[in-house]
């Protein structure tokens, strides 16, 4: 039997009642294994970040239950769950959420202590810490003096202070650019893979594709089977071909979100034109992607 | 340094503005009631300098007499004669002691008048910085502040007790914001009321070794008709009498400034709060307990409060200090009972100005750390 870092099992979510009531996350199941990295994409609006919550601690599910290690964390207390914050998860953020008033090295080193680390033995794994992460000489700064990929190193280093199971990633590279977002991507592979930690990544970013083992797509809070995308080129919004509305323009498809959507494009096509309608429509790509059923890998 | 420590220093210092303005606050509304309680308890230190100074170990007036001030005592002569051979007392010089104007030219002002015995060895002036230190016939000594205003010097006369006096000695340490001492010779002094043998107070030195408070107790008990109490005591009841007449007026000032620090504590601690709300949501996601975060707002107020606190009683040393150099008749004195008023007041207005912020944190969502950019 494979050992389970997190299991979810038939999570659902429901936020309000009655008719206003809204099912952000119906009965999702996954297990996370030991250094497995797990990207969950999936449109906006579809579940991800309250999935992400819910695995977390910070949000308890509506049914349904969320294991780590064994333990019903879903089930314990509001008291006990700060502790396994603290202790089992390491947190990324999009946005990185440093605390502004801290030095780079205070906001490392202040988790430790909240964990019970005295002050110097704080200060010192956490500056072990990110001269590892190659902040050496940046650990007197203020996040606001730091570069994006800086500022993302340094929450890598806080959500790694207290050697965490699971790593929870919520768009950790939206923010940086593409040389920087690889750097992060490499590092996120190296600690699931060298330290084997759990790494589950909420993302609608492609490239982090090449580093995880699973990629799941999670739309209208349920994950889905194969599906292929396109974009809408009115809006630019990811849609499903298969559930789209389309329209064919000289002898190429195209898929749209609403009728509206598509009303707006083919009229604009024809306002400006059929000469310029060629060169929008040649600048407008249809991004497909087969997403692979992570139940069937 | 704690985290809790670092962080509420770090959230107090990030804005300076705010800091200031806090610290500022309450350094000014906690030195408005640490100045005021500083001028009652100068003015009562000058009130009882003479009571001080006098030399005697105890003061008999007349019964139910407890103090100097605003008040009349009359006694026997013979009262000398009844209290000398009690056992423990070592000398008793009698005064005559009477609240009047003094006057020179336009120049008044009120003064306790004394008149001394010319073999008194109690009662005196005690620091006389030009001319005698007695006073005979027709002869007076003044306090040098009032000489100063009123342009007198020694060999000028003044109007004191319904007729003139010749200055013959000019004393320093004898004025108050209200009133100074002046010493007449004790003849002068009875002439003005007929020459009717009475006088105002026995002033008794007690035998090296003796307990005042016992001798006086003895005085009590073996001579009908006085009051007589240590010079502690005496002190302490013409101090009730100022903190009695100041009373309404402090409670007042202290009220006011205990709100006003209040308020600003509370609502730049608030606004604190309300600024780092999201960063309060991350530290509940990354785990950090409520209890850790409320301490984090109450260091905080402790901070602002204590700093303004330290700030408050230096801008108020600086006060009494400057004060001190001028010619003004005002003392300003800081009590360890006042200090221990303040800082009570300080720890209550931080407590308090703690909890609304509290409320806040406590409704922080950790999830907020999932919204981006939005505020918590």
């Amino acid at each position: 039997m494979t050992a389970v870092t997190l299991d979810v099992r038939g999570v659902t979510k429901r936020f309000g009642d009655g008719e206003t009531g809204v099912l952000a996350v119906r009965g999702v199941s996954l297990a996370v294994e030991p250094g497995e990295i797990v990207l969950i994409m999936g449109p906006s609006g579809s579940g991800k970040t309250t999935l992400l919550s819910m695995m977390g601690a910070l949000l308890k599910p509506t049914d349904g239950s969320v294991h780590l290690d064994g333990t019903a964390i879903s089930e314990l207390s509001e008291g006990r769950l700060p502790d396994i914050r603290l202790r089992q998860f390491g947190f990324i953020f999009q946005d990185f959420n440093l605390l502004s008033a801290l030095s780079v090295l205070e906001n490392v080193a202040i988790v430790a202590e909240l964990a019970g680390l005295k002050g110097r033995r704080a200060r010192d794994k956490a500056t072990a810490l990110l001269t590892d992460l190659g902040l050496g000489e940046r650990l007197d700064f203020l996040p606001e003096k730091l570069s994006g990929g800086e500022k993302q190193r340094v929450a890598i280093a806080r959500a790694l202070i207290n050697d965490p199971t699971l790593i929870l990633a919520d768009e950790p590279t939206a923010n940086l650019d593409s040389k920087i977002g690889h750097e992060i991507l490499r590092l996120l592979r190296a600690i699931a893979k060298e330290q084997g930690r759990s790494v589950v990544i909420v993302s609608h970013d492609q490239r982090i594709r090449d580093i995880a083992d699973r990629v799941l797509w999670l739309e209208d809070g349920a994950f889905k089977d194969i599906v292929t995308m396109a974009t809408d080129p009115a809006c630019g919004m990811a849609v499903e071909r298969e559930r789209a509305v389309s329209a064919e323009r000289d002898g190429e498809s195209f898929f749209f979100c609403s009728r509206g959507c598509r009303e707006e494009y083919l009229g604009g096509l024809h306002t400006d034109g059929s000469e310029n309608g060629r060169g929008l429509s040649r600048l407008i790509r249809t991004a497909t992607e087969t997403l692979k059923n992570a139940h069937g890998r | 340094m704690s985290a809790t420590v670092l962080l509420a220093r770090r959230n107090l210092g990030r804005n300076r503005f705010r800091l200031l303005a806090s610290v500022g606050g309450v350094a000014l509304a906690l030195s408005l009631t640490l100045a005021l309680d500083a001028i009652y308890a100068g003015v009562a230190n000058q009130l009882t300098t003479y009571i001080e100074r006098a030399g005697a170990d105890i003061w008999v007036a007349q019964s139910g007499v407890r103090n100097l001030h605003m008040v009349a005592s009359s006694l026997p002569t013979s009262i000398v004669e009844e209290v000398s051979p009690i056992d423990g007392v070592a000398a008793v010089t009698p005064i005559l002691e009477v609240t009047d104007t003094i006057s020179a030219g336009d120049e008044r002002a009120v003064v306790y008048v004394i008149g001394l015995p010319e073999s008194a060895s109690m009662g005196g002036p005690w620091d006389i910085v030009e001319g005698s230190a007695k006073a005979g016939p027709g002869e007076i000594i003044v306090d040098r502040g009032f000489a100063a205003r009123a342009g007198v010097t020694i060999g000028d006369t003044v109007g004191v007790l319904g007729g003139e006096a010749r200055i013959v000695g000019l004393s320093r340490g004898t004025a108050s914001l209200v009133n100074s001492v002046a010493f007449v010779s004790f003849a002068d002094f009875q002439a003005t009321r007929g020459g009717v043998p009475v006088i105002s107070f026995a002033l008794v030195r007690v035998r090296a070794g003796a307990s005042p408070e016992s001798v006086a107790a003895d005085i009590e008990r073996l001579v009908p008709g006085v009051t007589a109490q240590s010079r502690t005591d005496f002190i302490a009841q013409e101090r009730r009498i100022v903190t009695d007449m100041s009373a309404e007026v402090i409670s007042i000032m202290s009220v006011i400034g205990f709100v006003v620090a209040l308020v600003v504590v509370a609502l730049t601690v608030y606004v604190a709060t309300l600024a780092r709300r999201r960063d309060y949501g991350v530290l509940k996601a990354l785990g950090a307990r409520n209890r850790v975060l409320y301490r984090v707002v109450l260091v905080q107020a402790i901070l602002s409060v204590a700093v303004g606190f330290v700030i408050g009683l230096a801008f108020t040393g600086l006060l009494a200090f400057a004060i001190g150099r001028t010619d003004l008749n005002l003392e300003l004195a800081i009590t360890s009972a006042s200090l221990v008023k303040v800082g009570l007041f300080a720890a209550i207005i931080a407590g308090l100005a703690a909890i609304l912020p509290i409320r806040q944190v406590a409704g922080v969502d950790p999830a907020v750390v999932f919204r981006r950019g939005a505020p918590a």
